[in-house]
């Protein structure tokens, strides 16, 4: 059988290339109807963000980004969270001058002051589950307050990417609590091991970490990665099932709902599954969870956007992620937004 | 903020993921088909076959531009043929021209139209690379033109200067030009390398596995390696560059160095086992450029194709470094800013020429220094980090298109510029995070990963390891997407 000596080479390759395809598919059919997230499959647009294994540590930062500015681009699994015992930011060091050099925006200027019904979004999509008339619209009449940093200290911000940009130039990691990650969608959050544990190298899930601390405020951002799999309906579903869970575990906290963060209308016209079209009607789904007494919805987009309602294309490299200098009109847009605790 | 990758990247969001090597497209369906088309095909046509798949090739890239390139190929090929008509040598051949006075001005008035045909040539072909280049917006350039115009050029510069005789099939010449292992990002083939390949070559049991083992190894370098140390320079964008601390600047410029590297030379590679795959033996683009030990040796490393094109077609005619030392300037000068011209059309990309031409200007002039014996050694030491050093500079004028951003990040580089909402653990998490990927990188730029790969690639475990590389690639594109070569937009 000399051929197979001559080919042995090629055969393994194609041999083990069908078992691969074999197998892949299965998974695929499998991940599909379990209606996971997880994307995988060779047609499918790889998201611009694949929780891949969830955010699971280490560098094993997943690459194949299609664009440093572009199409499909995969943000893959930092797998490290800014927790509050992570990083040394430190307000004395050389970075922490707010407005240096090259601030082109100014906290005083533009902004937007808390005004009854003067947001971005349209009031009707007030009242969640309480399904009383009388409650549309009072998101606008809210009785936001101005706090400041230490009023997160209690607090815990959950999210994908965005969040964790956050947590990086936001210079609240040694106040408040981050578990965030590349890549986390509402089907992962609880199952995925993102929360680094002080004095470990392992991770813990965020079920498991809010079984163990509590936390007076609860801000949640999510939705963008969950865009390449599945209908509006479906991600609300297990929406609203983050929300019951997080209301289980953390039953005292308030939970601020923040819509999604658009992209800008560059990247939303790119023409794969991420548009700021499906982002307003994810948000406006989600405003309808909160009731105004535990729940509440905040949009920071308002802020963020130009007038064609994508974010400002100069606030952005790669039109998804804020750049450093811009998350400080985020972080103040949530402290200006503060619910008294009672 | 646009640096050469997302220009590529914007580019190339409406194209068929077909045209990139590292894509499901092409591993899974373009090749295998293509491979069996070719091997089904008698010895004759298979010329024809290559050919035929190329341009299929290229249409699914970018289709707008395919005629043009017939077009050129075919111009170019009824050029090739005047340009290589012989011009009788003194009349050893012919009784009648011993009695023809007129001949010595026949004969000039000849060369006089060779010399103007091929200035027509390369004005020709270089006016269109330019025009693409400089002048035509936001439609695009053409895909790969930059390579095939440089490769037509020196065919037929070579066959002017009568060192290579002219290709009469214009199926051959055509298949040089567009065989699509080399079509779009190099290497930048001579002719002479495969001319006689053209004519004849075997399709083996031994050259196609022997080939495949090397293209992996490329998809690896671009897929295992250059796309994932590629996001640490990502991160630094993302978060823009003045919010950058110092290290982390340094470290996102080595992760670019090593991706681009990665990039390029997987590619080099995947070409070249392609070539090898089919019969051919395209040349080596890369020849560990991080061991050099000066910016003058790194690019007798980097490009390798490129530089020699520059070189024979450039530097030498124009004197190179006989003419003394003033004109030996000013050749360096203009090679590095045709360089830099052929690279981008960009302010920055001058920059990086000039700072390049500069250095190895410095380097030339300090190159007749001798050292006493006892500094030899830590002089050659020190020369290995002045490259290390250098050199992920210089990519960052090359990099970031920007010349506001790019002052920005040198300044963070070096500290000159202040630094806006840094974080400053930002370096800490960079090293966790991409530390193995470093040290992976690292070791790929030197020789030890060739001498790996030659001692193993041909025993059964060698056999096992390259069968999971390729496939452990194939799974990271399918979940990962893929991402674009970065010398595409050239």
């Amino acid at each position: 059988m000399k051929w197979i000596k001559k080919w042995y080479y090629l055969i393994l390759l194609v041999s083990t290339g069908a078992v691969y395809l074999v197998c892949m598919n299965r998974w695929q059919v499998h991940a599909n109807a379990s209606g996971d997230a997880l994307g995988g499959s060779g047609t499918q647009s790889p998201g611009y963000e694949n929780t891949g294994d969830g955010g699971n540590g280490g560098p094993s930062v997943s690459g194949g980004d299609g664009g440093w500015n572009g199409p499909p681009v995969s943000g893959g699994d930092s797998g490290w969270t800014p927790g509050a015992d992570d990083g040394d930011w430190d307000p004395g060091d050389d970075g922490w001058t707010p407005g240096a050099g090259d601030g082109d925006w100014d906290p005083g200027d533009g902004g937007w002051t808390p005004e009854p019904g003067d947001d971005g979004w349209d009031p009707e999509d007030g009242a969640g589950d309480s399904g009383q008339p009388d409650d549309e619209g009072t998101n606008g009449q809210v009785p936001y307050m101005t706090v400041e940093d230490d009023y997160f200290a209690d607090a815990v911000f959950i999210g994908d990417s965005r969040t964790v940009g956050l947590g990086e130039y936001g210079g609240l990691e040694d106040i408040t609590t981050f578990y965030a990650s590349t890549g986390l969608s509402v089907h992962k959050l609880f199952t995925a091991n993102i929360v680094p544990v002080s004095g470990q190298k392992k991770k813990i899930t965020v079920e498991e970490a809010l079984q163990q601390t509590t936390f007076s405020k609860i801000y949640l951002m999510l939705g963008i990665n969950e865009m390449g799999t599945g209908t509006v309906d479906t991600f609300m579903e297990k929406y609203q099932e983050v929300v019951a869970r997080l209301r289980e575990l953390q039953p005292d906290a308030i939970i601020y709902l923040q819509g999604i963060m658009k992209v800008t209308t560059k990247r939303s016209e790119q023409g794969d599954y991420i548009t700021n079209e499906g982002i307003e009607e994810r948000n406006v789904r989600i405003s309808q969870l909160a009731d105004n007494e535990k729940i509440f919805y905040l949009d920071v987009n308002p802020l963020i956007c130009d007038e064609m309602g994508g974010m400002e294309a100069s606030y952005t490299h790669d039109g998804v992620h804020l750049k450093a200098k811009y998350i400080e009109i985020w972080k103040q847009f949530l402290k200006e937004h503060a619910v008294p605790r009672d | 903020m646009h640096d050469t990758l997302s220009l590529t990247l914007e580019y190339n969001s409406e194209r068929c993921e077909y045209m990139v090597f590292s894509s499901i497209g092409f591993l899974l369906f373009f090749l295998p088909l293509f491979l069996i088309l070719y091997g089904l095909t008698p010895d004759k046509y298979k010329n024809l076959t290559l050919l035929a798949g190329s341009l299929v090739f290229y249409a699914l890239g970018d289709p707008r531009f395919l005629f043009l390139l017939l077009l050129s190929v075919l111009v170019n090929y009824f050029l090739g043929l005047h340009l290589g008509r012989k011009v009788k040598k003194k009349g050893k051949d012919d009784l009648q021209e011993i009695f023809d006075l007129d001949i010595k001005y026949k004969r000039s008035k000849r060369q006089g139209k060779r010399r103007r045909l091929l200035a027509a040539a390369v004005v020709l072909n270089l006016g269109l690379l330019g025009f693409f280049k400089y002048c035509a917006r936001g439609d695009g350039i053409p895909l790969g033109i930059s390579f095939y115009t440089f490769q037509i050029l020196s065919y037929l510069i070579d066959v002017y200067r009568g060192d290579e005789r002219r290709e009469m099939s214009a199926v051959n010449l055509a298949t040089y030009i567009v065989m699509f292992p080399q079509l779009i990002a190099g290497p930048i083939v001579s002719y002479g390398e495969v001319r006689r390949a053209l004519k004849s070559r075997e399709f083996t049991a031994a050259g196609l596995q022997d080939g495949l083992k090397v293209f992996t190894m490329g998809l690896a370098a671009k897929v295992l390696l250059a796309d994932r140390i590629g996001l640490l320079w990502r991160q630094a964008q993302i978060a823009g560059f003045e919010s950058i601390s110092t290290p982390f600047a340094w470290l996102a410029a080595a992760a670019y160095s090593l991706q681009l590297y990665f990039d390029f030379y997987g590619y080099s590679l995947m070409a070249s086992g392609l070539g090898r795959m089919l019969g051919f033996e395209l040349p080596e683009n890369f020849n560990n450029p991080y061991m050099a030990v000066s910016v003058r040796d790194f690019y007798r490393r980097w490009h390798m194709t490129l530089g020699r094109w520059f070189r024979r077609y450039v530097y030498i005619p124009l004197g190179g470094n006989r003419r003394g030392g003033l004109r030996t300037i000013f050749n360096l000068l203009a090679v590095w800013v045709l360089t830099a011209l052929w690279h981008g059309s960009t302010l920055n990309f001058l920059v990086w020429g000039l700072l390049l031409a500069a250095l190895i200007i410095l380097e030339r002039l300090l190159a007749g220094i001798r050292l006493p014996e006892a500094l030899r050694l830590p002089a050659s030491l020190m020369s290995h980090v002045y490259l290390l050093a250098v050199i992920p500079v210089t990519w960052m004028c090359f990099a970031i298109t920007e010349m506001d951003q790019l002052r920005i990040f040198l300044g963070r580089m070096f500290g000159t510029v202040p630094a806006v909402y840094v974080n400053s653990g930002d370096w800490r998490n960079a090293l966790a995070d991409y530390g193995i990927l470093f040290a992976a990188g690292i070791f790929a730029c030197t020789t030890g990963m060739e001498k790996l790969f030659r001692k193993f690639k041909d025993n059964p475990l060698g056999a096992v390891v390259l069968v999971g590389l390729f496939w452990l690639c194939v799974w990271r594109l399918q979940t990962e997407g893929q991402n674009p070569f970065m010398y595409f937009k050239f």
